[in-house]
């Protein structure tokens, strides 16, 4: 029940294809999983499990470990909240009720107004708890005394009895929890599993903390050892700025005095004087370490110490394009610090910045991260560093320094609605002089300030931004507007503009009174200046409005930097490009895209949803927990203006590409679509393709997959599909289409393709045209065959309808001809001279006649691998529980009726010859291959038009079909794809379109048959022969073969009656061969190849598709 | 006021240039040659684009050019259109070193000639000229035969030139462009670039101030709003997400 309604939700948006491209769930409604993880800077790996009311007690000072009067020291009201490894508390009401969101978390600063996110209270690994006891307390039911591992963690046991009682101070809180004695009960079961299960970790927590300069710093002076924990590189290039102004021994001095009192580094306990302290500036050897506590990077350290050796460790020597990024940048990042002008700081930049394009190669590398870590570096170890690179990259300023930079333009555009919100002159003033504000304010934003400020200003900016939030940023920025408000309306172009806030920072030290009489105003620095202007006058900046104006600019911006990345992409893509039109290279571009992002989407749903039901089984107690909102933080991942995602499509990509443009290249059966057509609603969203129909898998398009793949690489990139598209579309060349094609079969492209070759093309014709041809067809043309075959068109049926039909039903007959031309006039690998033959006729004639001669003997002896390829022919490769042609089932069983066999013999019998020998290869060559093509007008047109048109690129499917975008349409297209061979059940019963419909999908369908039937004909015939090789007559083979194609064409209207008799006669061993295939395929094997027979069989097909039912339902959606 | 003091001032204008071009290939530097007559060997890398302005003489007119610098590094890319908005004038720089530099320097020229105002004058300039054999911009054919293959910059030889000067004079003919080799090392052909930009903008898309309403100003935006980029829809957009 309660992921009811998230099913739904999600349910809509695979079924709202714009849904899918709007603002994630994420931003609107953020989980109560990522609120908490914001709120306490944890990691994703943790979740709000319990959470309970409870007053948090600290003792005084300096009480005695004996003095336990609990209405001395601290008290705070607040929520203590319990994850998979913290127990966390907070005195900000928390995010954790039902209908929280972002504002209602951060809104309410509590008391240390404006203190962010992480508010009072702390944040306690469960593996830095050593000891909780239960206490006895009237007032409470529950009262919990927690002891943490503070100060014990640097020490060895050995030298630290506990009699040393004077320098270790035990951290002791009480926690009495206010709730129904139930849920306190609950509460402590979990916090003890909790703890059960953290003891392990102790070890990872000593690591983490011996890396903390605080243990040093609180180590009584006789147990200091000689080499203090790496506070940065200032340890050994003096830290920026004068230590004496920046009146750093008496801020360390307080520091000290806070962390004895509160806890340090992990176990620190955050009251209203931390925040304060950290408004003031923060000491320069602590200062790494407070901002890896406040940005909540010490998390993630804590969660794997090692990760950044390993990382170094397991790329060493490795290169990479940020790599070589990054070592063009190494020797200009803060280049002023002396630290970086010596290998040992420049070695550390690269470190870091290399081990971090690792981990995260999405990112990779960006320009200004070299700045940013160069400045953490001075005041941090690399370990550290690294960590709070990865927080700054993920949470801190998300989207900032990615590849399309998302983060930076989206944060431009909501700086400006602030100034233009809290500015409204100077905001008119920009416009009407043209001043774009983001020019000028983008480096700031980029770089954190440090490129924009003096060194030692950019650090007090740092040091109030990682505790609270990036709305830091922008408070800052809006100050320096107001600040510069008079002389920026003065300034009437970029140039003044910049140079008025160029000179600005250039004097953040001067004093921003200098004319003051009153000393203590003159002394007032226009940094403080600046700090109280962005925290006071901006305080109305909360982390809510910064959200709340990203989510409203998000669509915009990244709609911009998708159409400029669109723009890029299409430029690049090559000369082939230019083959099509603009418009179909930028359809195809978003086709591209948008399927590669659906696909994406479609795949996480399914995993989440998978998880989700995964975890159904699991106990109760974690329903409770389980938010609805869990996992959409990625349902935006993929697109393309938010970074990387993938740009390569496989093959399944490839199939459902080709299936939203192309009607043959969708599936004629969908998958599994009994268990659809049951009821469970959460199925749709396991479904593998979407809304969209299923895609046919067909080794038609594997060999186009294949010859697209250019690289080889088993996917394609955009440029790939483009040059591919535009060979086939692009030149409008019937030449062009035919040597596409022809290349497509010819596998070791040695200009030969061979007697599979040849079955295999007319296998992919009879794919693609299955469901009718596109494009410029004659209706009516002038070629003996296809006037033969309108005379003999079905009279019932009108004569519009009949052209239309007949083109398609002539198709048919064109590849049944193709085959046979192409083995008539192929050329065999091993010349040979035919005796019995060439003594009979002369010259040309004679060539020509000895080729024939073998076409045909090979056209019914065939390899023995016969079976194997029968099977590919009916079921095209399908693996399991993907589409199968519906043409199947009928055909098997009636493969086996006497008639057909004994019809086999005979033909073979007729054709056996001195050629047949199945181990003799044959092929046809490019010309040949032309030639044949051009022999017949249809398979002409498809070349030139039909082929080249059945890609929608610019439409897709949608117009011709019902449009995609509504369920029920694209529903019903999928089940004409399913039932598209079937229709024809009884056309009378389906109204006069269906049974028009019904007989053209019939006759595409018998056509896949007829080919299968040649093949099986071919190895029975081979088979036979092994038996008995009897001399054939070959009189009449030299004559037209397009006859063929009138006699299939004509299948149904009784064509034996009509035809003039001698053709008939001369034809009947060619129409047995055809005529024998239809009637095995269908089950009447009236065994003469009548049209009565064939009549029978398109009744037949009926009952073989079992399935009529739902066929009808679909009828229904159509109409 | 800003004349050279003697008899009437020359008329001054001021003009909009960005320069574009792959990371790396010196057009901080050639910027900083131009400004400054300076070189420096570590220049912190561009973050945005820095702004810079130096005024160049012509015997009729002064132009002063307010120069945006943008940053080379492909992400950075997505970018560039708020800082081309209303350019007049387009340095693109390619490393004459570096093939794949110049296929860079080909995309900058269409996305400009595409996306930018009408009318943009553009300069195609190969950097870093000091480290080829010729310190002119002769010759250099030879050198340039097998420079399709991304090779280490000066092998063997000290002649690092990978693109032959006809090929880019040849491309640059074919698009319009104003075409220059350059070292903004020693500072050969750096003023030139700048003069001949001067000399190639057009009287008309000239403004004698810059200001509210300015001419170009308008031309400028009018054409922009036709446009889907960055930068062309700051109003419109702004607007949209701010009236609240």
């Amino acid at each position: 029940m309660l992921n009811l309604s998230s099913l739904v939700q999600k349910a809509q948006q695979l079924i709202d294809p714009t849904q899918g491209l709007n603002l994630s769930n994420s931003d609107k409604n953020p989980s109560k999983a990522s609120l908490f993880q914001s709120q306490f800077r944890l990691s994703s790996s943790q979740n709000p499990l319990y959470e309970i009311n409870a007053e948090l007690t600290i003792p005084p000072p300096n009480a005695t470990q004996g003095d336990r009067d609990s209405d001395r020291g601290y008290h705070y009201a607040g929520k203590l909240h319990l994850s998979e490894a913290y127990l966390c508390f907070s005195t900000t009401p928390s995010s954790f009720v039902r209908s929280a969101n972002t504002a209602t978390s951060s809104v309410f600063t509590g008391q240390t107004h404006g203190a962010g996110p992480s508010g009072n209270g702390f944040t306690f690994p469960l593996c830095a708890i050593r000891k909780v006891e239960r206490l006895n307390s009237q007032s409470f039911q529950f009262a919990l005394a927690i002891t943490t591992w503070n100060s014990f963690l640097s020490v060895t046991g050995k030298e630290n009895p506990p009699t040393d009682k004077k320098n270790l101070r035990e951290q002791r809180i009480t926690l009495h929890l206010a709730d129904t004695r139930h849920a306190c009960e609950r509460f402590c079961d979990g916090l003890k599993k909790g703890l059960r299960a953290a003891v392990g970790n102790v070890g990872r927590l000593r690591k983490v903390v011996a890396e903390c300069y605080s243990e040093h710093l609180l180590r009584p002076e006789e147990k200091k050892d000689a080499s203090p924990p790496d506070a940065g590189l200032g340890m050994m290039f003096r830290y920026p700025g004068d230590p004496k102004k920046l009146r750093d021994r008496a801020k360390m001095r307080l520091w000290a005095e806070y962390l004895r009192d509160n806890g340090r580094n992990i176990t620190i306990i955050r009251q209203p004087t931390f925040h304060k302290l950290i408004r003031v500036g923060l000491p320069n050897r602590l200062r790494g370490e407070i901002w890896e506590m406040t940005s909540g990077s010490i998390h993630l350290r804590l969660e794997n110490p090692t990760l950044y050796a390993d990382t170094l460790a397991k790329f060493a020597g490795k290169e990479s394009l940020a790599i070589d990024e990054i070592e063009k940048d190494l020797n200009r990042s803060l280049p002023e610090y002396p630290g970086f002008q010596d290998e040992e700081g420049i070695g550390r930049l690269r470190r870091v910045l290399t081990a971090y394009s690792w981990i995260n190669p999405d990112v990779g590398y960006c320009q200004a991260m070299n700045i940013v870590v160069a400045a953490l570096l001075i005041y941090m170890s690399e370990s550290q560093a690294f960590f709070l690179l990865s927080s700054l990259c993920e949470r801190l300023v998300p989207g900032y320094y990615s590849t399309t930079m998302y983060g930076t333009l989206l944060d431009q555009k909501v700086f400006e609605c602030l100034v233009e919100r809290t500015m409204p002159i100077l905001w008119e003033h920009l416009v009407k002089s043209d001043v774009q504000l983001s020019v000028v304010s983008l480096p700031w934003f980029l770089s954190l300030y440090i490129n924009s400020m003096p060194l030692v200003f950019a650090f007090r900016v740092l040091d109030v931004f990682f505790v609270e939030g990036p709305k830091v940023l922008f408070q800052v920025g809006l100050a320096i507007m107001r600040i510069n408000g008079e002389e920026l309306l003065d300034a009437a172009d970029d140039g003044t503009f910049i140079s008025v806030l160029k000179s600005y920072f250039s004097r953040l030290d001067e004093s921003a009174h200098p004319k003051s009489e009153n000393p203590k105003l003159r002394a007032v620095t226009k940094f403080q200046e600046l700090m109280v202007v962005a925290f006071k006058e901006f305080s109305q900046i909360t982390h809510s409005t910064i959200t709340d104006l990203r989510l409203r600019n998000k669509d915009a911006v990244l709609r911009n930097i998708e159409s400029f990345t669109k723009r890029t992409a299409i430029r690049n893509l090559g000369p082939d490009s230019k083959l099509l039109s603009a418009d179909e290279v930028g359809a195809l571009y978003d086709r591209f895209y948008t399927l590669l992002y659906e696909r994406q989407q479609r795949d996480l749903i399914i995993q989440e949803e998978t998880r989700r039901r995964a975890r159904d089984s699991r106990a109760r107690a974690q329903d409770l927990f389980r938010g609805e909102g869990e996992g959409d933080h990625i349902v935006d991942k993929g697109r393309i203006a938010l970074g990387p995602s993938t740009s390569m499509m496989d093959y399944n990509a490839f199939r459902e590409f080709l299936a939203s443009m192309s009607k043959w290249a969708v599936a004629d059966t969908q998958l599994q679509a009994q268990a659809h057509t049951g009821n469970r609603k959460s199925d749709a969203l396991l479904n593998p393709w979407g809304s969209g129909p299923e895609p046919a898998d067909h080794e038609f398009m594997r060999r186009l997959f294949k010859s697209w793949d250019v690289g080889g690489t088993g996917e394609l990139t955009l440029a790939n599909v483009v040059s591919g598209l535009a060979r086939i579309k692009g030149r409008r060349d019937i030449m062009g289409a035919m040597n596409y094609f022809f290349e497509l079969y010819d596998d070791d492209s040695d200009g030969k393709v061979d007697r599979e070759g040849i079955l295999r093309i007319s296998e992919a014709l009879l794919f693609l045209s299955r469901r009718g041809l596109e494009g410029a067809l004659s209706p009516s043309t002038s070629t003996p065959t296809s006037n033969g075959a309108n005379s003999q068109g079905q009279p019932g049926t009108s004569e519009t309808d009949l052209g239309g039909v007949s083109a398609n039903e002539r198709f048919l007959g064109s590849v049944s001809a193709f085959i046979r031309r192409c083995f008539e006039y192929a050329d065999p690998d091993r010349p040979r001279t035919q005796d019995g033959q060439a003594g009979e006729e002369g010259g040309e004639e004679e060539r020509e006649k000895a080729q024939a001669d073998n076409s045909e003997a090979f056209a019914i002896g065939d390899d023995d691998d016969e079976d194997e390829d029968e099977l590919d022919l009916l079921g095209p490769d399908s693996p399991p529980g993907s589409p199968k042609p519906a043409a199947k089932p009928s055909t098997t069983p009636a493969l086996s009726t006497d008639g057909s066999a004994r019809r086999v013999s005979r033909a073979q019998s007729e054709a056996a010859n001195a050629a047949l020998d199945p181990a003799n290869p044959l092929h046809i060559t490019l010309p040949t291959f032309r030639m044949v093509v051009l022999a017949d007008e249809l398979l002409e047109q498809f070349f030139e038009s039909s082929f080249p048109t059945s890609f929608h690129i610019m439409e897709g499917l949608g117009s011709s079909a019902p449009p995609a975008s509504s369920s029920l349409t694209t529903f019903s297209s999928i089940n004409f794809g399913h039932r598209a061979a079937m229709p024809a059940i009884a056309p009378a019963a389906q109204g006069a379109t269906r049974g028009l419909r019904g007989v053209l999908d019939n006759i595409v369908t018998d056509g896949m048959r007829v080919a299968a039937e040649v093949r099986k004909r071919m190895d029975e015939a081979q088979k036979e022969l092994e038996k008995t090789a009897l001399p054939g007559q070959k009189d009449e083979d030299d004559e037209d073969d397009a006859d063929i194609g009138v006699e299939i064409g004509v299948r149904g209207g009784g064509a034996g009656s009509s035809t003039d008799p001698e053709r008939r006669r001369v034809r009947s061993e060619d129409r047995d061969l055809l005529s024998g295939a239809d009637a095995e395929a269908g089950a009447t094997g009236s065994g003469s190849g009548s049209g009565s027979g064939r009549e029978g069989k398109l009744v037949d097909i009926g009952p073989g598709m079992s399935d009529a039912g739902p066929s009808k339902g679909v009828v229904e959606f159509e109409g | 006021m800003e004349g050279p003091g003697n008899a009437a001032p020359k008329p001054s204008s001021s003009v909009k240039l960005v320069l574009l071009g792959e990371a790396a290939v010196g057009k901080s530097s050639l910027v900083l040659r131009f400004v400054n007559n300076d070189f420096q060997e570590n220049k912190e890398p561009t973050i945005g684009a820095a702004f810079l302005t130096q005024k160049c003489n012509l015997p009729t007119r002064t132009i002063k050019f307010e120069i945006w610098d943008t940053a080379g590094q492909e992400r950075f890319a997505s970018l560039a259109p708020m800082y081309y908005r209303n350019a007049q004038a387009a340095l693109v720089v390619y490393d004459l070193t570096k093939p794949t530099s110049l296929v860079k320097a080909k995309h900058w020229v269409a996305e400009l000639q595409r996306q930018a105002s009408p009318g943009i004058v553009i300069a195609l300039v190969g950097n870093k000229l000091d480290l080829t054999n010729d310190g002119g911009a002769d010759a250099g054919a030879d050198a340039g035969a097998a420079g399709d293959d991304e090779g280490a910059e000066g092998e063997g030889s000290g002649d690092a030139r990978k693109i032959p000067t006809e090929e880019a004079q040849a491309y640059a003919e074919e698009e319009g462009l104003l075409f220059f080799e350059t070292s903004a090392k020693t500072g050969h052909n750096v003023t030139d670039v700048f003069t001949a930009i001067a000399n190639a903008i057009p009287e008309t898309s000239l403004k004698s101030t810059r200001g509210p309403g300015g001419a170009a100003a308008a031309v400028g935006r009018g054409a922009d709003e036709q446009r889907v980029n960055l930068s062309g829809q700051r109003d419109n957009a702004a607007k949209e997400g701010c009236a609240c």
